[in-house]
């Protein structure tokens, strides 16, 4: 029998902002090994089912320099995501405690240090009301190029991206 | 929509590997047990919604690199050069 998320993983340690040297290079080793192949998202994401192949690149801004954003998009068809790395946005994310054995083997991966997560980020007009999906992060497997997007009820579906950034 | 009346500790099958089982009831709210293969996504429907129009709000923002590209400047302009911190 199933139990719902927010029952399965009791010992969730509460998102806190912070930035110290730790995160900035934990960051720096995942986002360096995200898929440059194409990234298989087999049930796609929520809302989006058949959406099943695509691409991530990172975001140029027009004066050249490295941005922490990445643009998630699909490879046939017209649909694309900006997201962006939690430690990019100095956000302690404890994805760990979400992630169950059964999630692992869907995705081929061996222990959850293997996943890469990243936050889906809604831009919106003011800047100051853009936000990230905490609630519903992707997960992606570098090795299998495989990912999916998880439900995490504890988290919030909105929360604001700059007072992080 | 099939309505049915079950009784605490009797099930349903959806399928050939879907059952969901009624654990309890105790005043306006029921205890469901449910089994499904793993790549069937279960989720209280509030929540999938919530996500599913998340998704659809971040998907294709018209002028999303421009809205992008300002908040990169924005937190780069607030971030003391040369901190640690």
């Amino acid at each position: 029998m199933r139990l719902n998320g927010s029952e399965a993983k009791r010992q969730r340690v509460p998102v806190s902002s912070r930035s110290c040297a730790a995160d900035k290079k934990a960051d720096e080793l995942t986002v360096a090994d995200l898929p440059k192949k194409e990234i298989h998202f087999p049930a796609g994401l929520l809302g989006f089912p058949d959406c099943q192949r695509f691409k991530l690149e990172r975001f140029k801004p027009g004066d050249g320099s490295e941005s922490p954003f990445f643009v998630l998009s699909a490879v046939d068809q017209e649909l694309s995501f900006p997201v962006i790395h939690p430690a990019s946005i100095a956000l302690n994310y404890p994805l760990p405690v979400a992630v169950n054995r059964e999630l692992l083997s869907a995705l081929g991966a061996q222990s959850e240090q293997e996943l890469i997560p990243l936050l889906i980020v809604t831009v919106r007009d003011k800047l100051e009301e853009m936000t990230v999906n905490l609630q519903g992060p992707l997960v992606i497997n570098p090795a299998s190029s495989c990912g999916m997007q998880l439900v995490l009820d504890d988290f919030p579906l909105r929360h604001p991206l700059l007072i992080n950034l | 929509m099939l309505i049915l009346s079950r009784r605490p500790g009797e099930s349903l099958t959806i399928g050939d590997d879907i059952v969901i089982t009624v654990v309890a009831v105790s005043g306006n709210q029921i205890r469901l047990g449910i089994s499904a293969p793993r790549e069937v996504r279960v989720l209280r429907q509030e929540i999938y919604k919530a996500i599913q129009e998340e998704n659809q709000a971040a998907a294709n923002v018209l002028d999303s690199e421009r809205k992008l590209e300002d908040a990169f400047k924005r937190f780069r302009s607030e971030t003391p050069k040369g901190s640690s911190e």
